[in-house]
């Protein structure tokens, strides 16, 4: 008697290859941003419950970019940014990455909600699921909204440091859930400016592929304008001090100035490089300033007493 | 696609003898060097994973993990 199986060549995948398929660049930011909304929330958090929320978070999001990889595979081998991830390579299949991304999914919201609180897990499940199925499966391939809305699982992590914090959820939260919301798409469309082809080419709706270069241009200033005054909202309302408000307004009227130089341009893709550089750039120092401001005000809160 | 023999018989052929005691996939030198790296990085994730459950459940208890009926 026999069996007719298909062969399995065994995995060749190394450590590496699974610490890529996380998306630790993108990681790193999850956990900045998640970092900060865990800090400013009002009340003490022990060191060892505040490392283990941000520990979960982050595993939360490699698992969303294990899963993201995993389902783009085929569109991945056909852009040049994208083509040298493991799957495309043929060091980790996409089945592989599938059960590597939901184990750690299933793991960092189980850990998260049973060791911090049940608010912060769900709210990490619920960010792991919009991304992968909302963003991902959904609106990636279907419309050039696609970053617009998906950017809202992108812009979710501040709110679950806070949720860490405190259990709630809370204005300020959202306020810088709404600053890196609104934030995502002149980020993502400058650099789709000068990946047009390859979006193209694998049949993503990007707005430069869909709308045109002028179109494209023209939303970066729209939601950049949107976004410089909205930087400077945490102040206005109360929730940082000045120092932070000059910083936001400063680093806000540069992002304009870049939108602005992107919009005139009419060949090559000098500003909107120097865009997509900055505006990564623009988020960390608002990020840090809001720490620094909260840092400092309990610092100098506890000197006065 | 390939065609293996049926485990369960392979076993009964090998106790009576009729089967040399080696068979199935012979890993490449590259091949098993993965995979050892894989299960390193595993068991270190398992090791942090319950360092982890400990610490959280100490800091949880606070003064009371001392409190216990004698």
């Amino acid at each position: 008697m026999s069996l007719t199986v298909a062969r399995v060549e065994p995995s060749i995948a190394g450590v590496g290859d699974y610490i890529e398929l996380m998306k630790p660049r993108v990681m790193s930011l999850v956990v900045f941003t998640a970092l900060v909304g865990l800090l400013v929330a009002p009340g003490h958090v022990h060191p060892v419950i505040g490392m283990t929320a941000l520990l979960c978070i982050a595993v939360g999001a490699g698992a969303a970019g294990a899963l993201n990889m995993s389902y783009d595979a085929d569109i991945d081998a056909l852009m040049t940014r994208t083509a040298a991830r493991p799957i495309p390579r043929g060091r980790v299949t996409a089945g592989e990455a599938a059960g590597f991304g939901m184990t750690l999914a299933a793991f960092s919201v189980v850990t998260l909600g049973l060791l911090v609180n049940w608010v912060a897990g769900l709210l990490l499940g619920f960010t792991i699921l919009f991304y992968v199925v909302v963003y991902t499966m959904w609106l990636k391939r279907s419309t050039p909204q696609n970053i617009v809305i998906g950017g809202a699982a992108g812009a979710l992590p501040p709110i679950i440091g806070w949720a860490a914090a405190t259990g709630t959820v809370a204005i300020e939260p959202v306020l810088l859930f709404l600053i890196i919301f609104f934030w995502t798409p002149p980020h993502f469309w400058a650099l789709s400016l000068y990946r047009t082809e390859d979006y193209a080419r694998a049949g993503v709706p990007m707005l430069p592929v869909v709308a045109g270069d002028r179109e494209t241009r023209r939303h970066i200033l729209i939601y950049t304008l949107l976004l410089a005054p909205l930087g400077v909202t945490p102040w206005l309302l109360g929730y940082a001090g000045p120092t932070y408000g000059l910083a936001a307004a400063a680093v806000g009227g540069v992002m304009i100035v870049l939108a602005l130089r992107v919009r005139a341009e009419r060949s090559g893709h000098v500003a909107s490089r120097q865009m997509f550089a900055f505006s990564i750039l623009y988020l960390f120092l608002l990020f840090a300033m809001l720490l620094v401001d909260r840092m400092s005000g309990l610092v100098f809160g506890h000197l006065a007493l | 696609m390939t065609t293996v023999s049926d485990p369960v018989d392979d076993f009964t052929k090998r106790l009576m003898g009729d089967l040399p005691p080696q068979r199935g996939v012979k890993l490449t030198e590259q091949q098993l060097r993965a995979r050892r790296a894989r299960s390193i990085a595993i068991a270190l994730a398992l090791g942090a994973f319950v360092i982890v459950i400990f610490l959280v459940t100490i800091v949880r208890l606070g003064g009371n993990v001392l409190t216990r009926p004698m």
